[in-house]
């Protein structure tokens, strides 16, 4: 365990020594700003769509964040050479992914902990409301969410070797199934076939990623969803990143490094 | 004296992306035996297959056929390299991490305990000469002082088993001079050095043992005085093993 | 001969800012359009009436605050029915039921994620209806052409907003985009008569509204007859308020030609003949 927690912490070292996270985060501060001092017919207490503005800023940057930085993970140690040194310690392939992942999935974590920390004040201080609650259940589905993410990118970095066409894919992925992932069935119908039962497969096989993305709840003060669907969902997302990071050590762990 | 790294029969094929073309068979059949205490010499031209063994013995590579172990255990089983330490050919370090920060990761993946740690590092940085460094990130490293903290991290736990690929190609004389140091000292600390090089010269003044590999196959092995007698010097057998022809002539 | 790349530099920033000054003044008649009213024409040309729509929409995704079917949804287009155009919400219970575009959970799956979203049907609390105007100021930036824009965010301000001054200044930028509209008009109109109770002020409008109207083509005036029969109707109450009943009845004869309900405007108009029977004494007109 110790070995995972210092693979994964290299990880996160990575994370705030490079640039990527600052520019995000300056970058939806910046946003954000200019859409809050937009003036709509001098009503000041206006504040849902600079909510929603923020939040929709928030998950395009941690998507960013946690794809980028999986992706580039493994190809990064190979191209660098850096993991024959490492790997020529006592450390099996299994804990350099899982390692990995940690590393992913915390530094994630801790760039949604500053954004959403950022959204708080930002809204608090218009609207001297501070729901807790709903912000740590959206921000914790968000992060589950990503944890599949980064499982899923993990899963295409050991095949695809330039970091850009897995980042690239799995952007596309990734928003595709957030978009249109709980209306597959829908479209489906809509088809002929061999496209329906396609479809049809996808909705069922696809991770539901949508499910995670709680932003109504906030943006328009509905209060929490039910904690027991959260906790199904949570357990939903750790079977399948416990399914990409499984099918990750499969494709990686007889792979020959020197190629 | 108990045999610590070994090879037995080991074939490594390098499967080739085009299907037309046959595999690149980089190793057929070696056998190697390195026993506690030697400085053993992995010699060979360029290509001969020395890097392809020792990435068999670090389990970059599954091996085709045949089997390797160090210490005994099995190279796929990873606390095999609990004891090794290793500097590859040529590698980059995180280069977002400084020396002090690289060291103490590794330190980690070993399992070594705090104070262990701290007296490694500071012990290693002052071997390598990089103590006035060590705050600095990697990146801003020159190509020597990489080389060196290769050199500390393959130290860092205090291995009994150092495999070293071509530790001194590519360094200044200084620089080579160093390595042959620490070569001789963990020599006289009882450790076992396995380190591969074309340079015969210096295998010749630090190697008690050796053995040549040409075109994936053992053509030697013994100490240094049973391969060259009958021989001038290392370099007249080895030109000899390998086929050069005229040089044996001579 | 050396030169520094700096001053190579610094010499064709000059060049390239001395040229923008001198050009800018001319670029705009190359182009042969006028000067973009704001960023997003701009950017999108006319491409961007596309986002007006839909950011119409979203003041009504708000208005509903997220409880919208998506474009996925079946049979949910014909339900979208746009909030605010229908001038404040009367909806009866079966007609909530008829809106929940959701239906029965086809599997698991889409029962599941019916947890983390929003599946209630409900409108935003009357203080709260501000939050759909960034949308209704986005679309009309988007597209200024868009008449329900003014009108409805019109009605927001000055119904429920208690805001007729933003409202008034809307629907005025309205006009200046759309001269003579007699939408916009209609809706101004109500401004100064149910807000400001300038009965003379409302005349003026209505009356220039119902003029505009008139100097359409045919097609159009079949295609505005409801904002016409609008305006007739109340300028006739309008000048029935005021006693001018003469007036009154002229409006109200011409709010029959239109009316589908010619009968009830017969009645009105025979209401005030019996009042301008009765009192003699006719109020002077204003
Ligand atoms: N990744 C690889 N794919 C295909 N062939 C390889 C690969 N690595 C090495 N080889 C081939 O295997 C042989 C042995 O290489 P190597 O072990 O690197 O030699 P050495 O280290 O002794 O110079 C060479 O002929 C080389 O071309
Ligand atoms: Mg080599």
């Amino acid at each position: 365990m110790n070995k995972i927690f210092a693979l994964a912490g290299v990880v996160i070292k990575e994370l705030y020594r490079r640039k990527d996270f600052y520019v995000l985060f300056i970058l939806t501060a910046l946003l954000t700003f200019a859409a809050g001092s937009a003036n709509f017919f001098h009503d000041a207490k206006i504040v849902r769509y600079l909510k929603d503005i923020c939040l929709l800023l928030i998950w395009v940057s941690a998507l960013l964040v946690a794809i980028l930085t999986a992706a580039r993970q493994i190809p990064a140690e190979r191209e660098a050479r850096t993991i024959f040194p490492l790997l020529a310690k006592p450390v099996s392939r299994a804990q350099l992914i899982v390692g990995k992942f940690l590393g992913c999935w915390l530094a994630t974590g801790l760039a949604l902990f500053v954004f959403y920390l950022f959204f708080a004040v930002i809204t608090g201080s218009r609207e001297q409301i501070w729901p807790v609650g709903v912000y740590l259940e959206a921000a914790w589905m968000q992060w589950v969410m990503l944890a599949i993410v980064i499982g899923m990118v993990l899963l295409g970095s050991i095949y695809f070797a330039a970091p850009s066409s897995t980042t690239t894919i799995a952007f596309i992925v990734v928003v595709g199934i957030l978009f249109v992932g709980s209306h597959l069935n829908t479209i489906a119908l809509q088809q002929g076939e061999p496209v329906q039962s396609i479809l049809a497969f996808l909705y069922f096989t696809i991770p539901h990623l949508e499910w995670y993305d709680l932003r109504d709840f906030v943006v328009y003060d509905m209060g929490m969803a039910p904690v027991g669907a959260v906790a199904l969902a949570t357990l939903y997302a750790a079977a399948w990143t416990g399914i990409f990071l499984l099918l990750t050590w499969l494709g990686f762990r007889r792979k020959n490094l020197t190629t | 004296m108990t045999v610590i790294l070994q090879t037995q029969k080991l074939r490594v094929e390098y499967r080739n992306r085009d299907f037309r073309q046959a595999n690149k068979v980089a190793l057929l059949g070696l056998d190697l035996e390195v026993r506690a205490g030697e400085v053993f010499g992995f010699l060979g031209p360029n290509g001969a297959g020395k890097t392809t063994t020792m990435n068999v013995l670090l389990g970059f590579i599954p091996p085709t056929s045949g089997s390797a172990s160090l210490f005994g255990i099995d190279v796929r089983q990873p606390i095999a390299r609990q004891r090794i330490g290793y500097l590859p050919e040529l590698t980059y370090y995180y280069k977002f991490l400084t020396a002090e920060e690289l060291l103490r990761f590794y330190a980690k993946i070993f399992g070594l305990s705090r104070s262990e740690t701290d007296r490694r590092i500071a012990d290693l940085l002052k071997l390598v000469e990089l103590e006035h460094a060590s705050k600095r990130p990697i990146k801003s490293y020159s190509k020597g002082m990489q080389q060196r903290v290769g050199i500390a991290q393959s130290l860092i736990n205090n291995p009994d088993l150092l495999i070293l690929d071509e530790p001194t190609s590519g360094l200044d004389p200084l620089g080579r001079m160093k390595v042959r140091e620490i070569i001789q000292r963990l020599k006289d600390e009882g450790k076992t050095v396995f380190f591969s090089s074309h340079e015969l010269g210096e295998v010749e003044a630090i190697c008690d043992h050796v053995a040549i590999v040409h075109q994936g196959e053992l053509k030697a092995m013994g100490t240094v005085a049973e391969i060259s007698a009958g021989h001038p010097n290392l370099e007249q057998a080895f030109l000899k093993v390998v086929g050069y022809q005229n040089a044996a002539a001579s | 001969m050396k030169v520094s790349p700096w001053i190579l530099l610094a010499g064709l920033l000059a060049l390239a800012f001395t040229l923008a000054t001198k050009l800018a003044a001319t670029a705009d008649n190359w182009s042969g359009r006028s000067k973009p009213e704001n960023v997003f024409e701009m950017l999108l040309g006319d491409g961007r009436r596309l986002f007006a729509n839909e950011s119409f929409t979203m003041a009504d995704v708000y208005f509903h605050s997220g409880y919208y079917p998506s474009m996925f949804d079946q049979n949910a287009k014909e339900q979208r029915e746009i909030i605010a155009a229908s001038h404040g919400h009367k909806e009866t219970e079966e007609e909530e039921k008829k809106e929940d575009f959701f239906g029965q959970p086809h599997d698991w799956i889409d029962a599941f994620g019916r947890n983390f979203r929003i599946t209630r049907h409900t409108h935003l609390a009357a203080h709260q209806e501000r939050e759909i105007l960034p949308w209704l100021r986005l679309a009309a930036d988007l597209d200024p052409q868009k008449i329900e824009t003014y009108t409805v965010g019109a009605y927001f301000m000055r119904e429920h907003l208690g805001r007729p001054n933003e409202a008034e200044a809307f629907l005025r930028e309205g006009l200046r985009h759309n001269p003579g509209n007699s939408e916009i008009l209609f809706e101004l109109g109500r401004i100064y008569r149910e807000n400001r109770h300038d009965l003379n002020r409302a005349r003026n409008v209505w009356e220039y509204g119902v003029k505009s109207y008139l100097s359409l083509s045919p097609d159009l005036q079949k295609e505005n007859k409801l904002v016409y029969e609008e305006l007739v109707m109340n300028l006739a109450r309008l000048e029935d308020e005021a006693g001018n009943y003469a007036a009154a009845i002229k409006w109200f004869e011409k709010g029959k030609v239109v009316s589908p309900a010619p009968d009830a405007i017969q009645k009105q108009i025979d209401d005030i003949e019996k009042k301008l029977a009765g009192a003699k004494p006719v109020a002077a007109p204003k």
